[in-house]
């Protein structure tokens, strides 16, 4: 039994051929690994290691580097909170402590008991005007208020009364887009699978280029 | 809704920002999009290119300020195998929104520079490196290398031309070092983000060992409108040595933050009172940073100065990446600095032991002083740290700029500090005398 579907590992196989070096694959498939996952194991970083000819320990070097592997189990929906210095300007600080209540975790990186949430305080996410802001689910929240944690919470607890899923929103043009897109995509595990928007071009799940 | 935040119809890179639907091919088209990259490999020399960028004046807009048609012209030209492009999208400095923004209301822009370049280098593709966190920006920029793809306009015979031309797209995934050109590399061959020693320099020895030029998001999404209207017209808005307009992310305690194309040489004052709005009601304005969280602070009473980076330079800062966060009097100057250095020893990759320890250092320090622990000793600590961390010790800026931020605050606000340290007090709210 391997902790990777066989599939995934050919599609891992699959990946230097797409760069001039074939060890450009590491972190794409990482990612590939951790989206099946959610979070990436010993095993899967052996797996990864292996498909990609390299050494375990170096390909578990580059997981530990980077902020977006996670070598621990995450929560289904995990709020990536700024607290850079623009955002606790504004009150992101006192937003982490609401979170911790809201989703019923005593620090970061616990995992809430329905395994759905957990949460950690990251750096700037390069959307400073919307400051208080984070980010779940592949999507930025701006203008973050306790009420608004409180909805974000909500909707992933309850995802019966989201807006139907079949026709995951695109987003629109920045100037009118709805900052809440979010309310209608996939959890994490099933991103691949979201449906094509307007005017997209046959899509290659996770392509590079 | 999340209303639009910033310029929209500035002169250059924000001309067409008002337009519904600019990110798609049709609408960016319709208004003259691609017709540079039509009149770059239809009718000109890659010499020309850089030609006329050099005469538009047009320096990076990373943060280092470097004349962009000079580090084109450092690609060796007769080099026989493929040379790069690579885009800084990694953008990660605390207070810049910038390259977000622009790539969000128009990634065909940056994906018609970034072309533009690998041609102006004798190369044929481009590699943008995009910080993970960016989903929204990274699926747009997908789909429209995907349409122009399908439009023949990048591909074996762009227009029509010899000269292959694509643009590849390479995901982060989390490390503020990957902002550092090197660092980037590294990450992009799959490794940790950690900056190489120089030289050999990324012109001669960049991506997978090759001749690369790394250049940012705004830089190049400025390229298209340069070919367009010429270089003179670009070089006739700005000061008389930096020229042209920019970008600036305004954050922080102002009634409205957001990204604004300004012409270089506005005042701070301009874009702090004017662009954002001003303070807060019943607010003043304590300290800003000019030019992200890397830049030395500059306090209210110089809000006067200009946005020319020639002269933020001898002022001993720098217009960095043009996040500009701005602080009132509400809050606390040391709680501030404390922050930023917990970010950047966070954020130290590790590799030079000045930064490594330098900046942990400064965070036990500044855990001290916080928790009211603070004496003339940590005073001390925190100016031999400072020092110690800065003046070409690290192999890269990460270590400087956490040294400018301890010493420019205590500089400028050396009373708060003494609170902090010799009487355990903050005076958050109390005016202070030189703001």
């Amino acid at each position: 039994m391997t902790a990777l579907s066989a599939h995934l590992i050919d599609e891992i196989k699959a990946l230097p051929a797409r760069y001039p070096q074939p060890r450009s694959a590491v972190m794409p498939a990482l990612d590939l690994a951790q989206e099946e996952l959610g979070y990436l194991t010993p095993e899967a970083m052996t797996e990864v290691a292996t498909a990609l000819q390299l050494d375990a320990g170096y390909v578990e070097g580059v997981a530990t580097f980077y902020t977006l592997f996670h070598l621990e189990p995450i929560g289904k929906h995990r709020f990536y909170m700024c607290t850079n210095l623009s955002c606790t300007l504004r009150g992101a600080e006192e937003l982490v402590e609401h979170l911790r209540g809201a989703i019923g975790v005593h620090e970061a990186g616990d995992v809430s008991k329905d395994g759905l949430f957990s949460y950690e305080e990251v750096e700037c996410m390069g959307a400073c005007e919307y400051a208080p802001m984070c980010r779940v689910d592949h999507r930025y929240h701006y203008d973050l208020t306790a009420e608004k944690i409180d909805g974000l919470v909500a909707e992933r607890r309850a995802p019966a009364s989201a807006p139907v899923q079949a026709s995951a929103p695109h987003p629109s043009p920045a100037h009118k887009r709805d900052e809440d897109v979010t309310s209608g995509l996939l959890p994490d595990g099933e991103r691949g699978a979201s449906s094509p928007p307007k005017k997209r071009a046959p899509r290659k799940k996770k392509a590079d280029g | 809704m999340a209303e639009q935040r910033g310029t929209v119809g500035g002169p250059v890179l924000t001309e067409w920002f008002a337009k519904a639907d600019l990110h798609t091919l049709d609408v960016y088209e319709s208004l003259g999009g691609y017709s540079a990259l039509r009149k770059v490999v239809t009718t000109m020399t890659a010499q020309q290119v850089i030609d006329e960028v050099k005469i538009s004046g047009l320096r990076g807009r990373g943060g280092a300020d470097f004349p962009t048609a000079m580090k084109w012209s450092f690609v060796p030209k007769d080099h026989p195998g493929p040379k790069y492009i690579v885009v800084n999208a990694d953008e990660s400095e605390p207070g810049s929104a910038k390259d977000r923004y622009l790539m969000e209301n128009s990634p065909h822009a940056l994906i018609e520079g970034a072309a533009i370049a690998s041609f102006a280098i004798g190369g044929h593709q481009a590699w943008i490196y995009i910080r993970g966190e960016y989903d929204l920006p990274y699926e747009m920029l997908r789909d429209a290398i995907a349409e122009a793809h399908a439009k023949g306009y990048l591909g074996d015979h762009p227009f029509g031309a010899d000269h292959a031309l694509d643009v590849r797209l390479y995901r982060g995934h989390g490390a503020y070092i990957c902002g550092e050109e090197t660092a980037l590399l590294e990450s992009l061959e799959g490794k940790r983000a950690q900056p190489r020693s120089r030289p050999p320099f990324p012109a001669v020895k960049g991506a997978w060992g090759l001749p690369t030029a790394v250049n940012n998001v705004e830089t190049l999404s400025t390229v298209p409108w340069i070919i367009r209207h010429g270089g003179a017209e670009y070089a006739s808005r700005g000061t008389e040595k930096a020229k042209g307009t920019r970008m600036v992310t305004v954050s922080g305690d102002v009634k409205k933050p957001g990204n604004y194309e300004i012409e270089i040489g506005v005042t701070y004052r301009d874009i702090i009172e004017g662009l954002a709005g001003g303070m807060l009601p019943g607010r003043k304005l304590k300290v800003f940073w000019p030019g992200g969280s890397s830049a030395k602070v500059l306090p209210a009473s110089m809000l006067d100065t200009s946005t020319d980076l020639d002269g933020l330079k001898a002022l001993g800062t720098m217009g960095g990446s043009g996040g500009i966060i701005v602080m009132d009097d509400s809050h606390c100057v040391v709680k501030a600095a404390a922050r930023l250095l917990r970010f950047y020893a966070f954020e130290s990759c590790g590799k030079c032991t000045p930064c490594r320890v330098g900046g942990n250092w400064a965070v036990r320090t500044y855990d001290r002083i916080m928790a009211n622990e603070g004496s003339q000793l940590e005073l001390g600590i925190l100016e031999r740290v400072s020092d110690g961390l800065q003046n070409g010790r690290c192999l890269c800026g990460l270590g400087d700029a956490a040294g400018w931020v301890i010493e420019s605050t205590m500089r400028h606000f050396h009373d708060e500090y003494e609170d902090h340290c010799l009487r355990h007090t903050c005076n958050v709210g109390r005016a202070l005398a030189h703001a």
